[in-house]
């Protein structure tokens, strides 16, 4: 068994990914490809450390279509180690390429490491609570999620084997109508350097504009629980922060009537600063505060504002 | 009439689980177990399209000896029938195992048009298992479902993934995971409770099935599990008056630099 | 709901007294229904946790031995205590724990649990998280139960609902609780090793110690309970709220001082709490049941009918309750008519002998809400201890003449008589 291969239906998790693999590449001593749907990006993945690189073109061009082929190019060239971009879709492909070859997967796996003979990864589990390190036998698949990894840095003058394999991914058994993207509304709040969080301690819509208010005070991104994103669609889904939504790795956080179960504070752990305001002293949130006030947002958000704004 | 079954995982509420402070091992020894959070939802839907089309719906779990307990709160979500998988096997499966042991007791029933999952398990969360599941019994899979409707034998969905929602239709038998958003949840009242209690349910043992040696031996191994712990200051603000605790706030936040 | 499809017995409440009754009348083949609010049954009950085990026994004969008990009591204590001193009765009688013992200590939730998988055993339809919302009447005669929409109907209905019953509310046989009826408790369980509960309290094996603390409760009418589990201790307090609000003092309050004092942290020192509950007592006894159990087509049970009683030296409600659940389910058995059943239902509660018991310390109540029983006593017996055991080299005071000093300083000797009368009367 030999090689580390890569795949995402987005070449930047791609180049992500390589940075991963340049690592195992290193303490497995093995080659390191990546297999894309996207041609055209060949030579930027060489740049970026590729050996080889494996352009899969199919007529389909829904990308979970290409889980089969992907399944069968990585059984053909006998790799050792699977790296999935942890994207939805990405999921979805290596779960089905993992079933198909009877192998072990690993998703939304935090680190990976080549240890005694074999691929250890760490991933949360318990919605956050825990964290479990696990050994796959080989050939491993993993997923990893998006920026967990910086993007391998363009080297000059590489050189690596490019080729090309046909796939018919017509009979999918699937037909994919109307795609509408979701447009994303404001910056990413995953990069964003302050962010303030709104809850279920919101009665309604309108009352958030008295965190948007305490944001623009602050110049903070406004991002909410899953609950406000995908039950009372308030705010768009890529809003929502947690184990299964956006990770933020903010100077500031401020939380605002969210009781901080630990699937939301999974997804703001990395913050440096927590700040939180909740009418419930025993809300867990609380334990994963640095600051918290006691008390109603209603009263507290517009004082803090205010407070804010003057400095 | 179509037939529609839904997998559901019986898991300890996370909610119970306290983490030891000195080695950060998990003590869940007052743990209660919960019907996993998002398959209530994948129930309530098949629950629905049962109600919508005049099918039937049965219920499945794989799940360690405990799994029997789960049964009256799943059927009481409506489903006509349970079959359940008590095993130890359950401790270490992964979903490699698990997909395995469903897929062989799906093929024990016979097919199925639709069968529905959750997005992903309130433990282990892998999303691992509608996919597989479908790739064992070679029929399509359709994630991350947001709305859901059948027309005879062709069933049509909504997918959201991060960046879009797409429509995707299927001709025949499907696995479908669902995402919360799909639908609130039923409180079962007190006829459906009562109802549950008359309604069959069906063990099937690991060793009825046709599954291989290899089948049930987890392809990856748990080697640690710690409690994820963060240090935080944890200072609480909370007099009476809110101005008092803004403005505590406040200077704490100037000394951290952050205004 | 169709007639056939109508049950003999409905039960409202999966506690104790509900929980016995559903398994007698299942055991007879009844066709019963037993609807309880919380998640699982016992899932929102406290209690201090001694069980008697003859009320057990009259459910089914041997049934305890698979009753997830915690330990036999053997050792029955009273402590004394005072700021900081606390004088400890401790009487052990090994008798208590042979053959069928007197009384274990239970948790709670696992045991309720289990009684009521029991009755689901004996063929009850057990139906949790629940909330029975009213009574359907027809022409005077309660003939079923509301929950949401749905309505289900019964020749009985058995209100075992607990304290501040608001079944038996509805159904006018009991106005809404008034503050001395009722007491407040609060209890914590403390995990320590089974070994080292053993060592504190002198036990071995599966023997339990049962304390009743006097005193301790900064002044504030009431009294404290300790229970020795397996691997855990219960200690709890039960206050009267009157007293509490006079005081201006608050039960939590209390309670952190009581497990602050020397004599009890010595004894929880390094458990870990696992879990804080409160809840209310039925306090007055005797006088504080409703004037009728029954209605037609209604019985009343348990704390529901105010069947609990606290004599000081002990705490009883769950085997009041159990027994009151056998009473409710033979009487039902024994009559064809709905009608007849509140009657036949009182004769088993006098023949069970819980009325007589009930009546026998029917005036308890006003011994223990003396403020002299929870403070002026326990100070006076703990400050004539320290005068017998206080050597300073100074000339000693002759005893018979310090006592009286003391027992002076804190009472006349009118108030004893009165006490020491009141408390006799009280049992006779
Ligand atoms: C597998 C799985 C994955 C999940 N993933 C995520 C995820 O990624 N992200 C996520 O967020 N959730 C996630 N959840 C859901 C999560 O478990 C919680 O249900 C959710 O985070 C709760 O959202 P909330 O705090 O807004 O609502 P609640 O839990 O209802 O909290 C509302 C809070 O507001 C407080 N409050 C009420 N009124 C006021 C007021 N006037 N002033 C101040 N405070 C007030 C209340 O005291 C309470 O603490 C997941 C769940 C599962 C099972
Ligand atoms: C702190 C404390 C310590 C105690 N210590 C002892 C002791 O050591 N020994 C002892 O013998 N007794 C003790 N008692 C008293 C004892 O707990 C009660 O007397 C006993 O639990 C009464 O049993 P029950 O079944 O009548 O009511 P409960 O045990 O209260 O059960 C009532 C049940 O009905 C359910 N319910 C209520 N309303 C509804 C509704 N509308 N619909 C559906 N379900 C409903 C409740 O959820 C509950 O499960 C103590 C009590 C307290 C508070
Ligand atoms: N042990 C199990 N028994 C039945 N269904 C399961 C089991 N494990 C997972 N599932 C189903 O697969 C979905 C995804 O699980 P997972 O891949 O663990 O995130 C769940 O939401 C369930 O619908």
């Amino acid at each position: 068994m030999s090689g580390i291969w890569i795949y995402s239906e987005d070449s930047v998790i791609a180049k992500e990914l390589l940075t991963a693999g340049l690592e195992l590449k290193v303490s497995m001593s093995q080659s390191v490809g990546v297999i894309t749907l996207a041609g055209e990006e060949q030579d930027a993945f060489i740049a970026a450390g590729a050996d080889k690189v494996c352009i899969l073109k199919g007529q389909n061009p829904w990308s979970e279509s290409y889980a089969d082929a992907v399944a069968d190019f990585v059984s053909k060239e006998r790799a050792s180690v699977l790296l999935v971009g942890g994207t939805l879709r990405g999921k979805d492909l290596a779960a089905i390429a993992a079933a198909t070859l009877r192998t072990g997967l690993v998703t939304d796996a935090l680190t990976v490491q080549y240890v005694n003979n074999g691929i250890e990864t760490t991933r949360l589990i318990y919605g956050g609570l825990a964290i479990q390190t696990e050994a796959i036998s080989l050939p491993a698949f993993v997923t990893v999620p998006p920026r967990t990894y910086m993007e391998a840095p363009a080297m000059a003058g590489r050189q690596g084997e490019v080729f090309t394999v046909k796939v018919d991914n017509i009979a999918s058994g699937i037909s994919v109508s109307s795609v509408c993207p979701i447009i994303r509304e404001g910056a990413d709040i995953s990069t964003a350097s302050r962010v303030v969080g709104v809850g279920r301690g919101f009665g309604k819509r309108e009352d958030l504009a008295m965190a948007e208010k305490l944001a623009q005070a602050i110049g903070a991104e406004i991002g909410c629980t899953r609950g406000i994103a995908e039950d009372s669609h308030w705010l768009p889904s890529e809003r929502y922060i947690g184990i299964s939504g956006q990770k933020v790795k903010a100077e500031l956080y401020i939380a605002a009537g969210i009781s901080g179960q630990v699937q939301h504070v999974a997804g703001v752990r990395d913050s440096k600063i927590i700040v939180a305001i909740d009418t419930n002293e025993k809300a867990p949130i609380f334990a994963a505060a640095d600051y918290g006030i006691v008390g109603d947002l209603y009263e507290v958000l517009p004082l803090l504002a205010g407070a804010m704004g003057e400095k | 009439m179509p037939k529609i079954l839904v997998c559901y995982k019986w898991v300890l509420d996370e909610q119970d689980i306290k983490i030891n402070s000195g080695n950060l091992s998990l003590d869940s020894s007052r743990a209660k177990y919960k019907i996993s959070d998002y398959d209530k939802n994948a129930i309530e839907e098949a629950t629905l399209l049962m109600e919508a089309y005049e099918g039937n719906v049965d219920a499945l779990t794989f799940g360690s000896d405990k799994v029997k307990q789960s049964l009256k709160d799943a059927l009481s979500r409506g489903p006509g029938s349970v079959q359940w998988i008590g095993d130890a096997a359950f401790e270490q499966a992964d979903a490699f195992v698990t997909a395995n042991v469903l897929a062989a007791a799906i093929r024990k029933n016979g097919t199925y048009d639709l069968i529905l999952c959750g997005e992903g398990s309130a433990d282990s969360y892998s999303q691992q298992v509608a996919p597989r599941l479908a790739t064992l019994l070679g029929i399509p899979v359709i994630t991350f479902v947001q709305k859901l409707c059948m027309d005879g034998s062709r069933t049509i969905a909504t997918r959201k993934l991060g960046d879009c929602t797409e429509v995707v239709e299927v001709e025949g038998p499907a696995v479908i995971s669902v995402l919360p958003e799909i639908n609130k949840p039923r409180i079962p009242s007190l006829k459906q409770v009562m109802a549950a209690a008359k309604k069959p349910s069906q063990e099937i043992k690991l060793a009825e099935l046709e599954l291989s040696a290899e089948d049930i031996i987890p392809k990856t191994v748990s080697i640690s599990v710690k409690g994820y712990i963060m240090n935080r200051k944890n200072i609480l603000f909370k007099e009476a008056s809110q101005a008092d605790n803004v403005a505590k706030l406040v200077a704490s936040l100037a000394q951290e630099g952050l205004c | 709901m169709s007639e056939e499809e109508k049950f003999d017995a409905i039960i409202i409440g999966a506690g104790p007294a509900g929980a016995a009754c559903a398994y007698v009348l299942a055991k007879e083949g009844k066709n019963v229904i037993l609807i309880e609010r919380g998640a699982t049954a016992g899932e929102k009950n406290v209690t201090g946790g001694r069980l008697y085990t003859y009320a057990m026994e009259l459910v089914e004969s041997g049934l305890y031995k698979q009753a997830p008990m915690q330990r036999k009591v053997v050792r029955e204590q009273i402590m004394m205590m005072s700021a900081n001193s606390a004088i400890t009765a401790d009487y052990v009688n090994y008798d208590f724990g042979t053959d069928v013992p007197q009384s274990f200590t239970v948790l709670r939730t696992p045991f309720d649990e289990w009684f009521a998988a029991q009755a689901e055993e004996q063929g009850v339809m057990l139906a949790c998280g629940i909330l029975v919302e009213d009574l359907i009447e027809r022409d005077g005669k309660v003939v079923g139960v509301r929950a949401g929409d749905d309505e289900i109907y019964a020749n009985v209905v058995v209100a075992a609902d607990g304290v501040n019953s608001f079944i038996a509310q509805k159904a006018g046989l009991r106005d809404d609780i008034c503050p001395h009826a009722v007491a407040v408790g609060a209890k914590e369980i403390i995990e320590l090793p089974s070994n080292v509960i053993e060592d504190r309290f002198n036990l071995t094996g599966d023997e339990g110690a049962a304390r009743m603390l006097v005193g301790g409760t900064n002044g504030v009418l009431g009294g404290g309970f300790m229970y020795t589990n397996s691997n855990s201790i219960s200690l709890g307090v039960v206050l009267n709220p009157e007293d509490l609000a006079r005081q201006g003092k608050k039960i939590h309050e209390i309670f952190q001082d009581l497990k602050m004092h020397p004599a009890i942290y010595s004894l929880i020192k390094d458990g870990t709490t696992v879990e804080y509950g409160a809840h209310l007592v039925p306090e007055i006894g005797f006088s504080g049941m409703p004037k009728k159990l029954y209605r037609d087509g209604l019985l009343v049970v348990g704390d529901a009918a105010g069947m609990c009683m606290n004599t000081g030296t002990i705490l009883r409600g769950i085997d009041l309750a159990i027994v009151s659940g056998v009473a409710a389910a033979r009487a039902i058995i024994a009559n064809k008519s709905a009608g007849d059943v509140g009657a036949s239902y009182m004769q088993q509660l006098e023949q069970l002998q819980l009325l007589p018991t009930m009546r026998l310390f029917g005036k308890y109540h006003e011994v223990l809400s003396n403020p002299r029983m929870i403070s002026t006593y326990p100070n006076m017996a703990n400050e004539i201890m320290k005068m017998m055991f206080s050597v300073d080299g100074t000339l000693p005071k002759r005893i018979d003449k310090a006592m009286l000093g003391i027992v002076k300083r804190h009472v006349t000797f009118g108030q004893i008589v009165a006490d020491g009368w009141k408390g006799f009367k009280a049992t006779t």
